[in-house]
């Protein structure tokens, strides 16, 4: 039988992505403020002290609680990546970098999110019709290629110079 | 960003994170491993247990300690076979899901001259029984039956068969102790 995945696993995955998003804002610290890689430092122990307070109150929390608050806790990680990627191409208007950024940290990590999360509730007892299956596996396509294509510049460039004509 | 040429003081940083991004990631997963490691053990109502059958009277059942114990008061006549067909049932109370179940010597005491035989039979589907038999000196002691299925919300008798032998000794006893293994 397949040992079932708990809800601190989420918990476990956002600790990851802060410390991964504090390594990556420290090779491209000029480019970001200097603080951040520390901020996210911060992030990941305070996910550490998310995951000690749910082993010190396993039996008081429900499983429905442990999973809401370390779902959240990843959400907001990835918040956080999707947020980086925003502030390359958007505030510092640096394209390649978005657009690396996107395709190598943003797309996958929501991915891999993703199919723990459908895994979770699969193992949960939820059902997962095929349909929804195909549809998330299609959108994911879907959006880590229109990512792409919106961050590339020349796709921008040109649909400027439609607009001005 | 040139990783060939990044500054010292840029090294030192990052290297600095990097270890305690490492000590942060292990100590979490260690945390989590001893999670994982947590077992929650619910009490929960056993499915299977005795129920009385309609000559219980007859053969003095007991039934104690949540349903999951019973005692007999057993009579066997000389050279007469005495059979109680419903004394006692085993019931599997699980609306949704059979159970197996095998029935198991546990011990036996008393006199093995006084007796022919005593048989305890399972009237599942497929009948299985411990026969204990006496050859007039000793007792032969049935090894453990295979496991039978028991359907859900159903309940099955527990036919006792007992044989006194012609020369038994009036008053004489024997006392079996059996049990039922549930598998889950």
């Amino acid at each position: 039988m397949a040992s079932a995945l708990l809800p601190e696993f989420f918990a476990l995955l956002g600790i990851d992505l802060f410390l991964m998003l504090s390594l990556l804002t420290c090779l491209l610290d000029d480019r970001m403020p200097k603080a951040l890689p520390y901020i996210y430092q911060m992030a990941a122990l305070a996910g550490f002290g998310h995951i000690l307070v749910s082993k010190n109150f396993f039996t008081v929390f429900g499983d429905y609680m442990r999973f809401w608050y370390c779902f959240i806790y990843l959400l907001v990680s990835l918040a956080n990546i999707v947020a980086v990627s925003v502030y390359f191409g958007v505030a510092k208007k640096q394209w390649t970098i978005a657009k690396f950024w996107s395709g190598a940290v943003t797309f996958p990590s929501i991915l891999i999110s993703i199919f723990f999360v459908a895994n979770y509730g699969f193992l949960q007892g939820m059902s997962f019709p095929l349909f929804l299956q195909i549809a998330l596996v299609l959108s994911a396509i879907i959006m880590g290629t229109s990512v792409a294509i919106f961050l590339s510049p020349e796709v921008l460039r040109n649909r400027s110079g439609r607009k001005r004509r | 960003m040139n990783l060939k040429v990044l500054p010292a003081k840029k090294s030192m940083k990052f290297l600095a994170l990097l270890l305690t991004s490492l000590l942060i990631a292990s100590v979490s997963a260690a945390v989590y491993y001893s999670l994982d490691m947590t077992s929650t053990i619910t009490v929960a109502a056993n499915d299977i247990y005795f129920t009385l059958g309609p000559d219980n009277a007859t053969a003095s059942v007991s039934i104690f300690n949540d349903n999951k114990s019973a005692t007999l008061g057993l009579s066997a006549y000389k050279n007469i076979t005495m059979t109680y067909d419903d004394a006692i049932r085993v019931r599997n109370n699980n609306t949704g899901s059979s159970h197996n179940v095998r029935l198991r010597s546990v011990s036996l005491t008393g006199n093995a001259a006084n007796f022919i035989y005593i048989n305890f039979t399972l009237q599942t589907s497929t009948k299985v029984s411990l026969n204990y038999t006496s050859d007039g000196s000793s007792w032969t002691t049935p090894s453990t039956t295979s496991f039978v299925s028991l359907s859900a919300s159903t309940e099955y008798a527990i036919v006792i068969e007992t044989k006194a032998n012609a020369t038994a000794t009036t008053g004489q006893s024997a006392t079996i102790e059996i049990a039922i293994d549930v598998e889950l």
